[in-house]
């Protein structure tokens, strides 16, 4: 426990003063191993806790753990390829809404705090006041996507790894056209796993 | 002798006035090639709808100018599934009723008449009430010369509109095809031709609005039904007067039809998407001088 004591100028220090200088003050009694070996088992263990808790808000079960997600848009995404197809692979809410790379994973992260604030004020506690702010909410979304180049639709699709001659006739068509114009895949796949927005713009759709 | 010589004379004259119509003869269809087109029940899918992205994905591709054949022509049969059955755009399901017909079209020209062929099979009926007790089958075609608004991509789909007449959200009965800005000064028109199983063919146009009435160019429009196969056969002057598409040897025209199969009226019709009808000119369908 850090005394209080008078400083230089003889002003008492507080509880946070004492802290800091047991903290900068060398050890006599460790060795700089035995302090690096711990500092280095601590640092596992909180970097491990910390990623167990971000990877657990990536949980499906964690998105729905909230009523405004289980009861709009997941019901309609349980009724998309995204959820259920023939090959069996699901890409779950995160999959598509959170960046995989770290550093753009934790500017999203810390941007989605902003929905605790949402989740607080009730913003869209009801269906009524969900479907008035879904097209909002969607052209935010359709915005990040659009501005990393579809980077989470990548993460399991590519043009390169497409095969344009085993896709229908119309698909193979608007692939060519998109490669010709280097469009990005929001471009067009808006709506496919959630219902699109009413108040839905041509602006909106071609992005 | 004189005498002789003015008879023949009278004759020949009377043959060079009767050039184009009485003469017409179709040619020999055996000799012609054919090609299957595929009509198809369209629901609800006026040109409003066609061209709005946030509905239809590939009115994108219409903008870029992409077809709708381009993207369609391998799947109708399953569009008219959809349509036909409810799943998709069609608020009034036509349950028995066929989602698409392949029609074999062939054409043919002879310096003054475009001929040309429909032949199909009588698909199914579906038994349900007649909207047009009279005719159990009409075929309908439209010629368009390059001057309505997506006709190049299209076909008759910048005729069909919302608020036309059987659509959900018509409000006139009488409003039918129509060509936003379309007059028959200006060029913006469709040439209409219709041949009813009963009843006089009709040889109209589609411009304000449709008229059925007042083309010069058909010559005749004959149909029959052999053993479930109808088949119907125009004979059209190249030429023709106002509301006809003048059809020049060396140009392509737009061009689409319909089959209202099983009595069918309005919109309950099956329609081809937009193709080109060339005048011995490289098309989608060939007119070849035979």
């Amino acid at each position: 426990m850090p005394s209080v004591e008078a400083g230089p100028n003889g002003k008492k220090k507080g509880a946070l003063g004492g802290l800091w200088a047991l903290l900068r003050k060398p050890s006599a009694r460790y060795s700089l191993a035995t302090l690096l070996a711990a500092g280095f088992a601590i640092g596992i263990v909180f970097w491990g806790g910390f990623n167990t808790v971000v990877e657990e808000t990536n949980r499906l079960e964690f998105c729905i753990s909230c009523h405004e997600m289980r009861d709009n848009v997941y019901k309609e995404y349980t009724k998309t390829i995204h959820w259920s197809n023939r090959t069996g692979v699901r890409a779950l809410c995160s999959d598509c809404h959170v960046p995989r790379d770290w550093v753009h994973k934790m500017a999203r992260k810390v941007q989605a705090t902003n929905e605790l604030y949402g989740k607080v004020m009730g913003t869209i506690s009801t269906p009524e006041k969900f479907e008035a702010r879904r097209l909002v909410l969607a052209r935010s979304e359709w915005k990040r996507m659009k501005a990393s180049d579809s980077r989470e639709c990548r993460n399991c699709h590519s043009f390169d790894g497409m095969n344009v001659e085993a896709q229908k006739q119309r698909a193979r068509k608007q692939h060519e056209l998109a490669l010709r114009d280097k469009m990005t895949c929001i471009d067009c796949h808006k709506g496919i796993a959630h219902t699109k927005p009413k108040g839905m713009t041509e602006e909106d759709e071609e992005g | 002798m004189i005498q002789r010589v003015l008879v023949l004379s009278a004759a020949g004259a009377a043959l060079g006035m009767m050039q184009g119509a009485a003469l017409a003869a179709p040619p020999d269809w055996s000799k012609v090639p054919a090609k299957t087109i595929t009509v198809f029940y369209p629901g609800v899918s006026p040109l409003e709808w066609v061209t709005t992205g946030t509905e239809h994905g590939g009115a994108r591709g219409m903008k870029k100018g992409e077809t709708c054949a381009s993207c369609h022509d391998g799947e109708l049969d399953d569009m008219g599934k959809k349509m036909v059955t409810g799943q998709k755009i069609e608020p009034n399901p036509q349950k028995g009723k066929a989602p698409s017909i392949p029609v074999q079209v062939q054409a043919a020209n002879d310096g003054a008449n475009l001929y040309l062929r429909f032949s199909w099979k009588q698909p199914p009926g579906a038994g349900g009430a007649k909207m047009d007790p009279d005719n159990p089958v009409k075929l309908a075609f439209m010629l368009e010369d390059n001057k309505v608004e997506l006709a190049n991509l299209g076909g008759c789909w910048s005729a069909c509109h919302a608020d036309s007449r059987t659509m959900p959200n018509a409000k006139d009965d009488k409003r039918t095809k129509y060509v936003k800005g379309g007059s028959l000064a200006s060029g913006k028109f469709y040439d209409l031709v219709q041949w009813r199983a009963k009843g006089k063919p009709v040889d109209g146009h589609v411009a304000e609005q449709r008229v059925m009435e007042g083309g010069k160019a058909l010559v005749s429009a004959e149909g029959r039904n052999d053993g479930g196969t109808w088949t119907v056969v125009f004979t059209r002057k190249l030429a023709g007067g106002d509301g006809d598409v003048a059809l020049v040897p060396g140009k392509t025209y737009n061009f689409g039809f319909a089959i209202h199969d099983d009595h069918a009226a309005g919109r309950y019709h099956h329609v081809s998407l937009g193709y080109t009808l060339g005048i011995d000119a490289k098309a989608d369908i060939t007119a070849a001088k035979q």
